[in-house]
């Protein structure tokens, strides 16, 4: 494969490399491809980035309230 | 008192004490499930509504849950329902699919408006509020498998389970679904400046 190819190929398997889908053979390929080439290795690094931040992105509680609520949906004994 | 007559009190107590534990266990999940509540919602009132019309369902059907099942699956599927039950009422075009890009697009996207060059300053141009603005924009599909797992950290075999679909429609969804949040970030982002 040529360096471009290379840089196409790693684009289409970004998503299983993060979930560690790809076989050995296939990460290792990658492995090697990032450490020569910046321009994937900045974007396959943006991407864990990018999932830390929707991993965070609901932060915010529930309100006190609201669990009130749920607690009072309990049927009666 | 007969012996017939005492065994009724006893499964009847019996049943009262698994129903409080029951509910219980359920209430101490709600954190856990109101995340997920409010990442397939688009604003903080849906997700309310969506969380009591739930434990609602669950307290009237806690008999059909297996103890020493996954209850916060359970749950979660009771919720995900109710979800698409009104997604499918709100939507008006469901035909229409989302136009999705490779997986290097925001990343492109971004660099090519602002001209950063650094990783960590083009991860600066996003904030969370993107990803609950962007999130809103994903067809419920999609949306529902992103954030059971993205944000949920269900794995795709409980996500399946959740949303009763199979394991290589959880993925195909989560991969597909990843690059319209994606996409959806990149316009907010872009748009933003």
């Amino acid at each position: 494969m040529s360096e471009v190819d290379l840089c196409d190929w790693c684009e289409e398997v970004l998503q299983p490399y993060l979930d560690r889908d790809l076989s050995a053979t296939d990460a290792a390929t990658v492995r090697g491809h990032l450490a020569a080439c910046n321009w994937c290795e900045k974007r396959y690094k943006f991407e864990g980035d990018l999932r830390r931040l929707v991993k965070t992105s609901v932060t915010e509680p529930m309100e006190p309230a609201l669990k009130a609520k749920l607690a009072n949906l309990r049927l009666e004994l | 008192m007969s012996e017939t007559s005492s065994n009724e009190a006893r499964r009847l107590a019996e049943g009262a004490r698994n129903r409080v534990r029951f509910e219980e266990d359920a209430l101490a999940l709600a954190d856990q499930v109101y995340r997920v509540a409010r990442g397939v919602s688009r604003s903080k009132e849906e997700a309310e509504d969506l969380m009591q019309e739930t434990y609602a369902r669950a307290f009237r059907s806690w008999q059909s849950f297996t103890p020493g099942t996954n209850l916060r699956a359970w749950l979660l599927r009771i919720l995900t329902n109710l979800n698409i039950d009104r997604g499918r009422r709100a939507q008006r075009t469901p035909d229409s699919q989302p136009l999705e890009e490779g997986d290097y697009f925001l990343y492109n996207r971004i660099e090519a408006a602002t001209g950063e060059t650094e990783e960590e300053r083009v991860l600066d141009r996003l904030s969370q509020d993107h990803v609950a603005e962007a999130l809103a924009e994903v067809p419920h599909d999609f949306r529902d498998v992103v954030v059971l797992v993205d944000i949920g950290d269900f794995s795709y075999a409980e996500a399946a389970q959740i949303l009763d679909i199979p394991i290589g429609t959880v993925m195909s969804r989560l991969h597909r679904g990843r690059r319209i949040l994606k996409k959806e970030m990149a316009d907010l982002a872009v748009e933003a400046r």
